[in-house]
């Protein structure tokens, strides 16, 4: 160490706050993070696996083989993002939104860096939030990427041409895109239920892994018991029945209720989910 | 206690239990402006447990602090305005630089510029070393960036949790060097550390603590026995032990290594005068190596047998290794 030292206070730090700092240091956190890519290339790979799959498959899906849209692809390349949206949101795109957000609070606790940021003068509640709208807005790339991919691949492979929507009649091709955004962003809604409650489980244990396997396991359990009909009183009330409802954009006309509906219900999870992470945090003892 | 300067972290009745186990119970601690603070206990006397209280990472179960004038739990927030550190050892994300760490800690706190980064790097020694990965640094390395980011935002106060851990010899001359420059320039200092001749040699006040309780609190100076040891070496050391006991007792002299141990406290003149007076050729007289604030601190925190049955079957048992 130099004699430096005692020119430690010769340029005084500005300590004013700004107000996209923390969402900034998130991103860079995030982009420093070889899982991010590894998410992202794997979104990015579901349409070209769906394109490639169709265009060199002896016959195509049948209509009600596989997800939804995909029998309509070799038809029509727009159906590309769309049936990779479809086969994405049961599963691969839950487990996406809880990888992400189960590391945001554990993984920080894991990795030890938790508690040299709060160290700094920073509101846990608000950086609680940044961590969500963080997880929410790199869900948002890979939607768009999984839009983007689906495009080019469906594109390349099968060429792009107005769409048939599920009433039978026919939109333009960029009436059809605004649809496809639309159903990307019904997802990344669907998907705020999965950020607030890995986010939850984040603030609770102190290892990523046990955050992602507890939020698994949760969401896993909820789509049992309401495939029962046993429970299918339970069904109103657990945002997972909610998740199909995008099907929703492509009637004429759009049956704006049900998609307003499920908004709603993943709008009230995701808040209270994240309320109960937030009241957690804000006395949990960093000792990590 | 404070020679009349202001306080600039203080603690009030505060404790700290986890389940049944009371970390920290009812700790009374006074840090003053200017003080380079050494904060001393042995493992588990609860140390890092205050540290984390005093910087709001955990939640009292009573009592709380006050650092720069503002109350944590409740101020944490403006508190850490004025606080720079780290608690055990300092971690940053890997896959970035140096740089980059210490830029994104810092805009939590406001914006901080290229030139006060680079000059934070060569304080704590990395200057070279800024643009490489995290990951790739030696645990003293990290440790120099702790103190790196420590003291990016200028703080009135900083904590520093054993900072010369894994550093070698140099560096960690380099540390405590830089402790003191602090300290000189006016920044209070809080040093937690298990090297004994560490807090000695930097800080000016300090505390012991054990079980989660102040043994003792004040200036360095005054942590040491009372009955300060000479090692005293003449031409003839057996006359040397009888001058001694004659003087200050049997139970005050002894011999070790050649040198007659005397407990003179403060006669240490005396005992020469004496010495001197019965004609003995007086060669050395130097303080006793081990009555430093070491042995007192040993002292203090070995009073509960609990603590001495350990060390006296461990004796036990090599003794029997020995004997087979």
């Amino acid at each position: 160490m130099s004699p430096a030292g005692a020119r430690h206070g010769s340029t005084r730090a500005a300590m004013s706050g700004h107000a996209l700092g923390p969402l900034r240091r998130e991103w860079t956190k995030l982009l420093f993070t070889r899982r991010t890519y590894v998410i992202w290339a794997g979104l990015l790979a579901i349409p070209f696996i769906t394109a490639l799959a169709i265009k060199l498959a002896s016959s195509p899906p049948g209509p009600g083989e596989g997800p939804e849209f995909l029998s309509r692809v070799i038809e029509n390349g727009m159906y590309t993002p769309l049936a990779s949206l479809a086969a994405l949101i049961p599963f691969f795109l839950p487990l996406a939104a809880i990888m992400a957000a189960s590391y945001m609070i554990a993984g920080e606790a894991e990795l030890g860096t938790l508690r040299i940021i709060l160290l700094r003068p920073v509101k846990r509640g608000a950086m609680l939030l940044t961590k969500w709208v963080t997880a929410i807005t790199f869900l948002l790339v890979g939607l768009l990427l999984v839009v983007a991919g689906g495009l080019l691949f469906g594109g390349l492979f099968f060429g792009l041409q107005p769409m048939v929507t599920l009433s039978g009649t026919t939109v333009s091709i960029a009436e059809g895109i605004g649809l496809i955004l639309l159903t990307a962003l019904f997802a990344l809604a669907a998907m705020a239920c999965m950020v607030s409650l890995a986010l939850l489980f984040s603030t609770l244990a102190d290892s990523s892994l046990t955050a992602l396997i507890a939020t698994v396991v949760l969401y896993v359990v909820i789509q049992l018991l309401v495939s029962f009909s046993y429970f299918d009183w339970l069904a109103p009330y657990v945002f997972p029945t909610y998740f199909n409802d995008y099907v929703n954009f492509f009637r004429d006309p759009i049956a704006w209720r049900p998609i307003g509906k499920a908004v709603l219900v993943f709008g009230v999870w995701s808040a209270a989910l994240t309320t109960i992470a937030w009241l957690l945090f804000r006395r949990k003892d960093v000792v990590s | 206690m404070s020679d009349g300067r202001a306080p600039i972290l203080t603690t009030h009745g505060l404790s700290k239990e986890f389940g049944a186990l009371r970390a920290v119970d009812g700790l009374d601690m006074e840090v003053c402006r200017g003080d380079v603070f050494g904060f001393l206990g042995p493992n588990g006397a609860g140390k890092t447990t205050v540290i984390r209280l005093v910087l709001g990472l955990i939640h009292p179960t009573a009592g709380h602090a006050e650092v720069c004038g503002h109350r944590v739990p409740g101020d944490r927030q403006k508190a850490l305005r004025h606080v720079g550190g780290f608690v055990d050892d300092p971690t940053f994300y890997p896959l970035m630089s140096a740089r980059r760490n210490l830029r994104l800690l810092g805009s939590m706190t406001g914006p901080v510029g290229e030139e006060r980064i680079d000059e934070v790097l060569e304080i704590a020694g990395l200057a070279d070393r800024a643009d490489s990965r995290v990951g790739g640094f030696s645990h003293g390395m990290k440790q120099r960036l702790g103190i790196a980011q420590a003291l990016l935002h200028a703080p009135e106060l900083i904590v520093l949790d054993e900072p010369t851990s894994g550093l070698d010899p140099r560096g960690m001359k380099d540390v405590r060097e830089l402790i003191r420059e602090l300290g000189r320039s006016g920044t209070t200092v809080f040093l937690s550390s298990h090297l004994l001749h560490e807090v000695e040699q930097v800080c000016n006040r300090a505390i012991i603590i054990d079980k989660g309780r102040v043994i003792v609190q004040g200036p360095v100076s005054d942590l040491r026995p009372k009955g300060l040891a000479v090692k005293v070496l003449t031409d003839d050391q057996g006359k040397a032990a009888e001058t001694a006991r004659s003087a200050f007792g049997p139970g005050a002299v002894s011999e070790d290594d050649g040198y007659v141990i005397v407990k003179a406290g403060e006669d240490v003149p005396e005992l020469v005068r004496r010495l001197v007076a019965d004609g003995l050729a007086v060669r050395s007289v130097v303080p006793a190596t081990d009555q430093g604030l070491e042995d007192f601190f040993l002292e203090l925190t070995a009073s509960d047998e609990a603590q001495a049955r350990p060390a006296a079957k461990r004796r036990r048992l090599l003794a029997f290794g020995t004997r087979r």
